[in-house]
């Protein structure tokens, strides 16, 4: 077979992207039942969807390794490479830190103070909302790239100003959180353990919204 | 058996490969996007694709087939019609055979690159300089660059409008502007069946009347397309640009078909019917018109390729190939096909399947497909430096080797 037409066809980053997007969130979501069964002092249980964030994690990697092997010089995209790559390491970026989320509370077992388990669940769940809507903004970014209908763009421009109207709330969350456990006469190890997984969490939401920066700049024409 | 007609046989049959191989690899090339983006089935595609390379090779591919015949190496500086005849032979022979083996190591050749390449060699061995028309050649060579150029150009242009007109809009603007296409493909279609072919001169009307005719039938198609349209869009209410498109790419998977056999024919038909010139003409002829069963034979051995293996390779690639959707077929088809068509028109042997590179790489300039290999390109380049000059070589070789027992 002789056929150059199909050499100038290549496999679709995109979908890589979307795939990857797809295993972001469900990574996410499995580290928001962690911790609410962390929250519940049910160690066993977490052990095991610590372990699950791990694989998701894992398998990620694997996706984002895929997409960036296939992509050598000498393909051409429709939008920046710099600009497509930044989101794929960004929205990988995501997946790292649930991964130390569930790492630095597996290192210790600290009972969550009775008052601020809502808010800490509340504040991860901001968090894994961001995530949520930046996976829906991936479902659509290849006809975006290509060619929008009508109104796909303001759609897609809308959500991404829900992405980072979600990452500011779940900052205020964070502080009065912070500021709470603080207020809230732990010992120093145990504030120290937390105020990291707190942070840890709100990380995933910066870098949530680094993900739709970039998306904005890959529609930008 | 006399010399003429047993040239004329073997001739015949390398032609028959030749035509074979190009019906069974380069049909996939201009079939595998309609195919791709599910515009027809495979099926479809083989029956399309065989009976308008017949009569695209029948109908239109007399221009090409009298370059490759008489427009690159001038039979009048060869000395005798021996030597015409053992050329036209080694010729095909030397194409063929490098055609062979590039397609078994799967390297990107064009058939009508090695036919000129072996061309050239056979012209400086048996004539000399002078005996090869460097001023056609160059028409030639520069057609090479150019097609794909301009069908990239094309694509691009063609994209960006149905972009701009049909994906950005919506439906609207689907009733009123695509007849146009419709009409724009049948005029060409119209005007390279009539004018300068002898299906047109045998309709017995001048030059003007050719060109009204081809019009009326454009308008004719064109109201077609606005009533097939309309009542469709009626009748699937739900239905967007990409399903009123992709019936239209139906209507230009026929296109690139009957441009394909136009074109490429000439790649197997043109040593045979230098052959049959100097048999018929009992040596060689001042001109000569290259026969219409000659072509259809060449047609004919390329629609046999289809059938039998063209089929396979549309199947691989066109399953390869579907992330493409109807308008990006249809933009990168009306250009293949109008460059190709219009090249033929011209006598000048271009290859389809450059053409369709330079459209997919049109279609991806104007941000139509999410991604592009460039490399193809290079890849393209570095087959036509090295095809002229190993099919010249190839053509020397056989020359000189039959001439050595035979004359």
């Amino acid at each position: 077979m002789r056929v150059p037409v199909f050499r100038t066809f290549t496999r679709s980053p995109f979908d890589g992207l979307l795939k990857h997007a797809a295993k972001v969130k469900e990574c996410v979501t499995v580290l928001q039942e962690a911790l609410e069964v962390y929250s519940k002092e049910r160690y066993g249980e977490f052990k095991g969807l610590a372990d699950k964030v791990s694989k998701l994690e894992e398998e990620a990697d694997w996706i984002k390794g895929n997409i960036r092997n296939h992509l050598p010089r000498g393909i051409w995209m429709p939008v920046d490479k710099a600009d497509f790559l930044m989101a794929l390491k960004e929205q990988d970026a995501i997946l790292d830190f649930a991964e130390d989320a569930v790492v630095w509370l597996s290192f210790r077992q600290t009972p969550i103070p009775e008052e601020l388990r809502e808010r800490f669940l509340d504040h991860l769940s901001k968090v894994v909302e961001t995530v949520i809507i930046l996976e829906q903004v991936m479902e659509n970014v290849k006809s975006l790239v290509t060619s929008p209908r009508r109104g796909d763009r303001e759609r897609c421009k809308e959500r991404l100003k829900e992405v980072h109207h979600k990452e500011w709330e779940a900052d205020q969350v964070e502080r009065r959180l912070a500021l709470d456990l603080f207020n809230n006469e732990l010992d120093p190890i145990s504030l120290f353990h937390l105020l990291k997984v707190v942070d840890l969490i709100g990380d995933i939401a910066n870098h949530a919204e680094n993900v739709g920066d970039r998306v904005r700049a890959m529609m930008a024409r | 058996m006399e010399f003429g007609t047993l040239f004329f046989i073997a001739t015949a049959l390398v032609g028959l490969y030749m035509a074979w191989n190009i019906g069974a690899n380069d049909v996939a090339n201009s079939m595998a996007s309609a195919v791709g983006a599910r515009a027809i089935t495979i099926r479809q595609a083989v029956v399309i694709a065989g009976i308008l390379n017949l009569a695209g090779a029948a109908l239109v591919g007399s221009h090409v087939t009298h370059t490759v015949t008489r427009g690159i190496v001038s039979p009048e500086a060869i000395a005798s019609s021996r030597m015409v005849i053992l050329g036209a032979f080694s010729t095909l022979l030397a194409a063929s055979g490098w055609v062979f083996l590039a397609t078994w190591k799967g390297f990107p050749v064009s058939t009508t690159h090695s036919i000129i390449g072996a061309l050239i060699g056979f012209g400086l061995i048996a004539g000399n300089a002078s005996a090869i028309r460097w001023g056609k050649l160059g028409e030639v060579v520069a057609s090479w660059i150019t097609s794909p150029v301009l069908s990239g150009v094309l694509a691009y242009l063609l994209f960006k409008a149905i972009e701009k007109l049909f994906l950005r809009s919506g439906r609207e603007n689907l009733r009123r502007l695509s007849p146009y296409f419709v009409g724009a493909t049948f005029l060409i279609v119209g005007l390279s069946l009539f004018l300068k072919t002898s299906l047109g001169d045998s309709l017995g009307i001048g030059t003007s009347g050719k060109i009204i005719l081809s019009l009326l039938l454009a308008v004719l198609a064109g109201g077609g397309g606005w009533v097939w349209v309309s009542l469709y869009l009626r009748r699937e209410e739900g239905r967007g640009v990409e399903d009123v498109f992709r019936n239209l790419q139906i209507m230009t998977s026929c296109y690139v078909a009957f441009a394909h056999g136009a074109n490429d024919v000439a790649n197997a038909a043109g040593p045979m019917a230098t052959v049959h010139s100097v048999i018929a003409n009992g040596g060689i002829a001042e001109k000569v018109e290259v026969p219409f069963w000659l072509l259809a034979f060449g047609g004919g051995g390329i629609a046999l390729g289809i059938l039998t293996w063209g089929y396979r390779v549309i199947k691989t690639v066109g399953s390869k190939i579907t992330n493409l959707t109807n308008t990006r077929g249809f933009a990168i088809d009306f250009s293949t096909a109008t460059v190709v068509l219009l090249s033929s028109k011209l006598g000048l042997p271009v290859s389809t399947t450059h053409a369709c590179v330079g459209a997919v790489v049109g279609v991806g300039l104007a941000r139509g497909l999410e991604a592009v290999d460039f490399r193809v390109v290079k890849r393209i380049i570095v087959s036509w430096m090295v095809t002229i000059p190993v099919a010249a070589l190839l053509a020397m070789g056989f020359y000189g080797l039959l001439a050595r027992f035979m004359l």
